[in-house]
C-alpha cells in the first residue's frame, strides 16, 4: 500500500500527481459523457466533481502527511546529499510533500471550471 | 487592469490599427479580450524584467553571493508562491469571461458554412425565411447576431478578428457564435484553419451597419436581381456558357448549387472570396483566370472562350446589383 | 607472484582497448559503441535541422513581400509542412536521445547503455525514415496539409497525394525508434549508475531523462494508434474520421495532441536538463534546490499531459471541458516558474563565472521567459480564441522552443564540446554566433506577435498588401537571415580545423562525465568509482586518479567482454556484471529490412512490404538469439574492490525484464488508445454499435478469449515447469500455449468475420475490426516468442537457471492476457452496460 509505507521510492513519489491525473481525466472525462450525453444533469456533474475534489485532496494530504514523516518531520533542511540510507530518504519525503503541494494545487486549479462555469455552451 | 488596459491602446494605437486587427477592437468579445490582453502584457513585461533582471544581475553584476537560505526562500516565494497566485487569480478571471462572452439572444441569425475556399452565407429572419448570400458579411450594430458555423468539405475556421476570436467550421458537426457588433464599419475576416491550396485566399469583408440600413440592404438582398433588359447585360453569355450549372442568380435561369450565390454580386465590395476589389476588369480576369488566381479552386478557368463572350459575362455579372 | 601496479595498468588498459576497439573502414558501420552511435545521431539530427532551417528560410523569403511569387501555393504547404515535421520529428526529439546516449553513460560512469545495440537500431530507423521523410520534397511529394495532418483535409487522397502516406509511415518508423530510446535510457538511468549513486545523488540530467522517457512512452503510442487508424483510412478506406459514415475528425485532433503537448515537454525538459548541469558548473557551487528540480520535472512531465485541448480551444468544445484544459495549462507554469528561479537563486548564492555557455544560457532564459509569459495568455480560452492559429502562436511556440530548446542546445554544445571531440570551441567566434542568433531571432519573431494580432493567419502561402503585414513580414525576414548567420558562425566553428587542444575537465565540472579524458579511448570510463556526492569530482579526493589507475570496479577486461555495472534502482548496490553485445551489423540489417517494409507500404508495393517485413522480423530474431540471455562460462566473477557479482541475472533482477515491462507500458498505452476511440464514438453517437448493426458473436468471442487466457495459463505452468528442472514438460506447456494462443486469434478474428462486419461501411465495425485485429496480432507475437522459447529449450539456451527468455515471455504473456480481457469487456460487456 502506497499510503502506507515505512520507506519511500519513486512510486511514493508519484502518487501525488497520480491523484492529480485520476481527477484531471475524471473531469474531462464525466464533462464529456455529460455535455454531450445529458446536458440536464450538469448540477449532478458538478457535484461529482466537487466530491472527486475532495477525495483527491484527502489523498493528497494523507500522501502529504506520510512524506512529512519520510522526511524527518522537516528536522533536516535539504540538500539532503549525503551517500545514506537517511538523506535519501529525506530527499524522497522532502521532494514528495513538495508534489503534493503542487498537486493539491493543480487538483484546485481542476475544480474552478466546475465551481465558475454552470453551462455546457 | 483597467487603466493599463485604457492606456496602452493609446500608446500603440498607430501599430495596432487595421480592418483585421484584434486589438482595434469593433465588438463586444473583442474589446473585452484586448483588455485583458494589455493587462497581461503590462503584467508579464514586469515579470519578464525581473527574472532577467535578476539573472543578469547574478551573471554580471554581483559581488558577493547570498546565502543558500536567502536562495530557498526566493525559489519558494518567487517560483512557487507568487506565480500560484497570480495563475489562480488570473485563471478565474479568464473563466469568468467565458460564458459570458459567447452569450446572448440574437434576433438574427446567419449560416456560414466554410467551402474550398469561399464562405456560403445564409441569412435567417425571425420568421424563418432564409436568404442567400455569399463571400460577405453584413450585420447590424448594436444587435448580437448568431452565426451558426458548418463546412462542406474540411476543416475551416470563422475569424472575424475586429469582432470575436474564431471558431473552427468541423464538417459533421456545428458550432455557434454569438458576434456583438458595436462600431459601425467595415473589417475582414478570414479562414484560420488551414484548408488546402488556398487557404491564403479564403477571406471575406465584414459590414456592420446601423440597423435600419442593415434592414433595408437585407430587404434589397432577399429581392432577385434586378438586371436592367440591355443587350450589353444579356444573361445569354452568361448561361451559354454554363456558369448556371454551379451559380445562382435569382430570378433567371442559373440555379447552381455547387458555387457561390452571384444574384447581387456587383453589391458585393470583393471578389473571389476577398481576393480582389470587386472591379469590371477584376471580374473579367477571375472569369477568365479562376484557375491560376486562385489555385486548388474548384472553377475552371474560362480563357479560352472568346473575348466578346468574357466581356459579355463580366458586364452582366457587373450588372447584378 | 605478484605483478606490479604499472604492470597491471598496462595489462589492464590493453584488454579494455582490445574490446572496446572502434573498428575502422566499412567495419565502422557495424559500431554499436555509444560514443559513435551518439555521434551519428546528434550529427544526422542537427544535419535535419540544417535542413528544415532552410526550409523555413524560403519560406520566410517568400513572405518578405505582400503577394510574394518565389514559390507556388502548393511548394509552400510542402516547405511548412515539412519544416515543422522536420523539426519535431527529426531534430528535437531525436537530439534529445542522441545527446543522452553520448552524455548519459559517461555521467553514470557506465561503460555502455544496457543495450547497445537497440541504440544502434534506433539510429538506423531514425536514419532512414528521416532520409525518406525530408528527401521527399525534392521529388515534389513531400507531405503538404501541415505536420498536424487534420483530416477530412489529409485523409482526401484526391488532395493530398503520397506526401501524406509518407508523413504517417515514415513517422510511424520513427516514433518506433523513440520509443526504443526511451526503453534503453529509463533503464539505463534505473540500473546502469555507479555503485552509491543514490537516487539523492544522481545528476539532474539524469532526473529528466527518466522522466522524459516515462512521458515517451505514455505521449508517443496515442500518436501511433492514431496513425493506424489514419492510415487504414487512406489505404483502405476505413472511415475513423468521416462524419458521413459515423467517423469524426476531432479523434484524430485527440489523439494528435495527446502526443503533441506532452511532446513540447518532451522537447523542452532535456534541453533544460542541460542548463541544469552547466548553471551549477559556472556558479562554482551545487544547485540550489536540487529537490526543487525533481518536483519541477516530475511535476512537469504529469500535468504536460493535461494539457492537450487547448491547442483544440476553438473547435467548439464545451466551455466547461475548455475549462479543464486551461487550468491545467496555467498549472503547469508553476513547475516550470520553480524550475526557473532554481537557477537564477544558484546563480546568485554562486560567483558566476560568464562564459560562452551561459551567455547561451541566459539568452535561452531571456527568450523562454517571454515565450512562457505568452503561453500564460494563451492558456486563456478567451484570448486564445483571437490568437490561435495566427501568427501569435508562430511567435509564441518559437519563444518557447528556441528559448527552451535550441538555446540550452547550443549552450551544451559549447560546454560538451571539449568533452566529445577533446577541443575547444572559439570564444570570439562563440559571441558573434550568440549576438547575431539572439538579435535575429528577437528580430524575427518579436513583431510576429504583433502581425498576428493584427489579424494574420499563419499557414499562408501569401498575404495582401494593404493589411499592415507588410512592414512587419518584411523585418521578420531581416531577422530570420540574421539568425540563419549566426547558425552560419557555429557550424563553422564546430567545422573548422585546428581548434586548440581541450584540457581535461576544462570548465572544472564536478560531475562523472567530466572525467574522459582522451576521447580517442574508447573505453568510456576506466574503473568505475563508488560514488559519495552529487558532484564526485569536487567533493571526492583524489577520484580521478583512483579512476584512471583502474582501482575500481571493472578495471580491465580479462575475458575479452564487453561489461558494464548493473547495480539497485533506489540504493545503486552493485548487483551484476552485465555483458553487454559488441559491434554488429545485425542492428543496421534489421533497420534496412523494417523501413523496407514501411517504405513499400507506402507506395502499395504489398508483396515488398511483406518480404521485407518478414525478413527484419527474421534479422532481429536473429540479432536476439546470437546477441542477448547468453549463458557466461562462469556464474559470477570478481568485479574488483573485493566483490564478487554474477553475470547473469534472470527476471526483475534483469535489464531485459525492464526493457520487457517499460516496452509494453508504452504498447498497453497505444492500446488504451485505440480503446478511447471506441468510447469516444459511443459518446457521440445516440447507441454505439449503432441500431441494426451487426455485431461480432459473443460465444466466439468468449471461446477465443477463453483459449488465449488459458494458452496464458499454459506459460505460466510452462514458466514453473522449468524452475523444477523438467524440460520435456516445459517443451511441451509452451507448444501447448502457442497452440492455444493461436486457436483464441483465430476465433477472435473469425468473429467479426462470420458477423458480416463491413468495415468500410461505418465506423462501429471498422473500430471492432481495429481491435480485434491489435488483439490477435499481440497473440501472434507471443507465439513468435514461445517459439523461440521453445528453441532455446532444445538448443540448451534456455535450462533451469538461465531462464531470462522464459520470463520475459511470461511477463509479455501478462500484458497480451489483459488486452485480451480489455477487448473482451469492451466489445461484450460494454453493449450490454449501455
Amino acid at each position: 500500500m502506497l499510503l502506507r509505507r515505512e520507506t519511500p521510492n519513486l512510486w511514493t513519489l508519484l502518487t501525488p500527481p497520480a491523484v492529480w491525473a485520476l481527477h484531471f481525466l475524471f473531469c474531462y472525462v464525466a464533462a464529456a459523457i455529460v455535455c454531450a450525453r445529458y446536458p440536464a444533469s450538469l448540477d449532478g456533474l458538478r457535484l461529482a466533481i466537487g466530491l472527486a475534489t475532495m477525495a483527491a485532496l484527502a489523498i493528497i494530504a494523507i500522501a502529504g502527511r506520510q512524506a512529512h514523516r519520510h522526511w524527518g518531520f522537516g528536522s533536516d533542511l535539504p540538500p539532503h546529499d549525503a551517500p545514506t540510507p537517511e538523506d535519501q530518504q529525506h530527499f524522497l519525503g522532502f521532494a514528495t510533500l513538495l508534489l503534493c503541494a503542487l498537486s493539491a494545487v493543480a487538483v484546485l486549479f481542476g475544480a474552478l471550471p466546475a465551481l465558475i462555469i454552470a453551462e455546457c455552451r | 487592469m483597467r487603466v493599463a488596459g485604457s492606456l496602452a491602446p493609446g500608446v500603440f494605437l498607430c501599430a495596432c490599427s487595421g480592418p483585421q486587427s484584434a486589438l482595434d477592437p469593433a465588438g463586444r468579445e473583442a474589446s473585452e479580450v484586448a483588455t485583458l490582453f494589455w493587462g497581461m502584457l503590462a503584467g508579464a513585461a514586469l515579470i519578464w524584467l525581473a527574472v532577467i533582471g535578476a539573472a543578469v544581475f547574478a551573471g554580471r553584476v554581483q559581488k558577493e553571493p547570498i546565502g543558500d537560505r536567502a536562495g530557498l526562500r526566493l525559489i519558494l516565494w518567487a517560483g512557487a508562491v507568487i506565480p500560484t497566485l497570480v495563475l489562480a487569480a488570473l485563471l478565474a478571471y479568464g473563466l469568468r469571461l467565458m460564458p459570458v462572452l459567447r452569450a446572448g439572444e440574437a434576433s438574427l441569425r446567419v449560416h456560414v458554412s466554410g467551402e474550398q475556399y469561399w464562405w456560403r452565407v445564409t441569412y435567417e429572419r425571425a420568421d424563418g425565411t432564409r436568404i442567400e448570400s455569399a463571400n460577405e458579411l453584413r450585420l447590424p450594430a448594436g444587435r448580437p447576431a448568431e452565426i451558426v458555423l458548418d463546412s462542406a468539405d474540411v476543416i475551416h475556421s470563422f475569424w472575424i478578428p475586429a469582432l470575436a476570436g474564431k471558431l473552427d467550421m468541423i464538417p459533421g458537426r456545428t458550432n455557434r457564435l454569438v458576434l456583438h457588433p458595436e462600431r459601425i464599419g467595415t473589417y475582414r475576416g478570414v479562414c484560420a484553419e488551414f484548408c488546402g491550396r488556398s487557404h491564403a485566399y479564403m477571406a471575406f469583408p465584414v459590414v456592420v451597419l446601423p440597423p435600419q440600413e442593415f434592414e433595408a440592404w437585407l430587404a434589397r438582398e432577399a429581392a432577385p436581381a434586378e438586371v436592367p433588359a440591355t443587350s450589353t447585360t444579356d444573361t445569354g453569355a452568361f448561361l451559354a456558357n454554363g456558369c448556371g450549372g454551379c451559380h445562382a442568380v435569382r430570378g433567371t435561369a442559373a440555379s447552381g448549387t455547387i458555387g457561390p450565390d452571384l444574384t447581387h454580386l456587383a453589391s458585393r465590395l470583393t471578389l473571389g472570396a476577398g481576393m480582389f476589389a470587386n472591379t469590371s476588369e477584376n471580374r473579367r480576369r477571375f472569369v477568365a483566370e479562376a484557375e491560376t488566381l486562385k489555385p486548388g479552386v474548384r472553377m475552371p478557368s474560362f480563357g479560352a472562350l472568346a473575348p466578346a463572350e468574357l466581356d459579355a459575362i463580366a458586364a452582366y455579372l457587373g450588372s447584378l446589383r | 607472484m605478484s605483478e606490479s601496479d604499472a604492470a597491471r595498468r598496462k595489462r589492464e588498459e590493453a584488454e579494455l582497448r582490445a574490446v572496446w576497439d572502434i573498428p575502422r573502414g566499412w567495419r565502422y558501420l557495424s559500431n554499436c559503441n555509444n560514443q559513435v552511435v551518439g555521434l551519428w545521431y546528434t550529427g544526422a539530427s542537427f544535419f535535419f535541422f540544417l535542413f528544415a532551417g532552410v526550409l523555413a528560410l524560403i519560406m520566410r523569403a517568400q513572405l518578405a513581400v505582400p503577394d510574394g511569387t518565389l514559390v507556388s501555393a502548393g511548394t509552400y504547404n510542402q516547405l511548412y509542412t515539412l519544416h515543422g515535421t522536420m523539426m519535431m520529428f527529426l531534430f528535437a526529439v531525436p537530439i534529445f536521445e542522441a545527446v543522452a546516449i553520448l552524455i548519459l553513460p559517461q555521467m553514470l560512469a557506465a561503460r555502455d547503455l544496457p543495450f547497445p545495440r537497440l541504440s544502434a537500431f534506433g539510429f538506423w530507423c531514425f536514419l532512414i525514415g528521416g532520409v525518406f521523410v525530408g528527401g521527399s520534397i525534392f521529388f515534389d511529394a513531400a507531405p503538404d496539409s501541415g505536420w498536424f495532418m487534420y483530416p477530412p483535409l489529409a485523409t482526401d487522397t484526391s488532395q493530398t497525394g503520397i506526401g501524406a502516406d509518407i508523413w504517417l509511415l515514415g513517422l510511424s518508423f520513427i516514433e518506433v525508434a523513440s520509443i526504443a530510446a526511451a526503453v534503453e535510457l529509463i533503464v539505463g538511468v534505473l540500473k546502469c549508475r555507479p555503485p552509491g549513486m543514490r537516487i539523492n545523488l544522481m545528476p539532474l540530467y539524469c532526473w529528466y531523462v527518466l522522466i522524459v522517457g516515462g512521458m515517451i512512452l505514455f505521449a508517443f503510442p496515442p500518436l501511433i494508434a492514431g496513425d493506424i487508424l489514419f492510415e487504414m483510412q487512406r489505404l483502405f478506406d476505413w472511415p475513423f474520421f468521416d462524419p458521413a459514415r459515423g467517423g469524426d475528425p476531432v479523434l484524430w485532433q485527440h489523439l494528435f495532441w495527446i502526443f503533441g503537448h506532452p511532446e513540447v515537454y518532451i522537447i523542452f525538459l532535456p534541453s533544460i536538463a542541460l542548463l541544469a548541469m552547466i548553471v551549477p558548473t559556472f556558479a562554482r557551487r551545487p544547485i540550489l534546490g536540487y529537490g526543487w528540480i525533481v518536483l519541477a520535472a516530475v511535476g512537469t512531465g504529469f500535468l504536460s499531459f493535461g494539457l492537450w485541448a487547448h491547442h483544440m480551444f476553438t473547435i467548439g468544445l464545451p466551455s466547461l471541458s475548455l475549462g479543464f484544459f486551461s487550468a491545467a495549462s496555467e498549472a503547469v507554469a508553476i513547475p516550470t516558474g520553480v524550475q526557473i528561479f532554481v537557477f537564477v537563486a544558484t546563480l546568485l548564492a554562486g560567483r558566476v563565472i560568464f562564459s560562452i555557455p551561459m551567455l547561451f544560457a541566459t539568452g535561452a532564459l531571456a527568450i523562454f521567459v517571454f515565450g512562457g509569459l505568452t503561453g500564460v495568455m494563451v492558456a486563456l480560452a478567451p484570448f486564445d480564441w483571437q490568437a490561435h492559429d495566427s501568427y501569435f502562436i508562430v511567435a509564441h511556440l518559437h519563444y518557447t522552443l528556441i528559448g527552451g530548446m535550441f538555446f540550452p542546445l547550443v549552450a551544451g554544445l559549447y560546454y560538451f564540446h571539449p568533452f566529445i571531440t577533446g577541443r575547444m570551441l572559439s570564444e570570439r567566434l562563440g559571441r558573434w554566433s550568440f549576438w547575431l542568433m539572439f538579435a535575429g531571432f528577437n528580430i524575427a519573431f518579436l513583431p510576429m506577435h504583433i502581425t498576428g494580432l493584427r489579424g494574420m493567419p499563419r499557414r499562408v502561402f501569401t498575404y495582401p498588401a494593404d493589411h499592415g503585414w507588410d512592414g512587419l513580414n518584411l523585418v521578420s525576414t531581416l531577422g530570420a537571415f540574421t539568425m540563419a548567420a549566426g547558425i552560419g558562425v557555429l557550424l563553422w566553428d564546430v567545422l573548422r580545423p585546428g581548434k586548440p587542444r581541450a584540457p581535461r575537465n576544462p570548465w572544472n565540472a564536478g560531475t562523472l562525465e567530466w572525467v574522459a579524458g582522451d576521447p580517442s579511448e574508447p573505453w568510456g570510463i576506466r574503473s568505475v568509482p563508488p560514488i559519495t556526492s552529487r558532484y564526485p569530482l569536487w567533493d571526492q579526493r583524489d577520484l580521478v586518479r583512483d579512476i584512471d589507475e583502474g582501482r575500481f570496479f571493472l578495471p580491465g577486461a580479462p575475458e575479452g567482454r564487453r561489461e558494464t555495472l548493473v547495480t539497485g534502482v533506489l540504493d545503486a548496490e552493485p548487483q551484476q556484471v552485465l555483458r553487454v553485445p559488441g559491434n554488429s551489423f545485425k542492428p543496421l540489417i534489421a533497420a534496412v529490412f523494417i523501413g523496407g517494409s514501411f517504405i513499400a507500404t507506402t507506395f502499395h508495393w504489398w508483396t515488398a512490404a511483406v518480404i521485407s517485413g518478414v525478413l527484419g522480423i527474421a534479422a532481429i530474431m536473429v540479432w536476439l538469439w546470437t546477441g542477448t540471455a547468453t549463458i557466461p562460462e562462469t556464474p559470477e566473477k570478481d568485479a574488483g574492490m573485493g566483490t564478487r557479482l554474477p553475470l547473469y541475472a534472470s527476471g526483475s533482477a534483469s535489464v531485459g525484464w525492464w526493457a520487457m515491462f517499460i516496452t509494453m507500458v508504452g504498447d498497453g498505452t497505444a492500446f488504451l488508445s485505440l480503446i478511447f476511440a471506441y468510447f469516444y464514438y459511443w459518446t457521440i453517437h445516440g447507441a454505439f454499435p449503432p441500431e441494426g448493426s451487426p455485431t461480432p458473436d459473443n460465444g466466439l468471442l468468449l471461446a477465443g478469449g477463453a483459449a488465449a487466457v488459458a494458452g496464458w495459463g499454459l506459460t505460466l505452468l510452462a514458466r514453473r515447469a522449468n524452475g523444477a528442472g523438467r524440460p520435456g514438460l516445459l517443451r511441451a506447456l509452451i507448444a501447448g500455449a502457442a497452440l492455444l494462443a493461436l486457436i483464441g486469434g483465430g476465433l477472435l478474428i473469425l468473429a467479426p468475420w462470420q458477423a458480416g462486419l463491413d468495415s468500410v461501411a461505418h465506423v462501429y465495425p471498422a473500430t471492432v475490426w481495429v481491435i480485434l485485429i491489435w488483439t490477435a496480432l499481440h497473440l501472434a507475437v507471443g507465439v513468435l516468442m514461445q517459439g523461440y522459447c521453445l528453441a532455446g529449450s532444445l538448443a540448451g539456451r534456455l535450462t533451469r537457471e538461465h531462464d531470462i527468455d522464459l520470463r520475459n515471455v511470461v511477463l509479455y504473456g501478462h500484458f497480451a492476457a489483459l488486452t485480451v480481457a480489455t477487448t473482451l469487456a469492451v466489445l461484450v460487456l460494454a453493449p450490454l452496460a449501455m
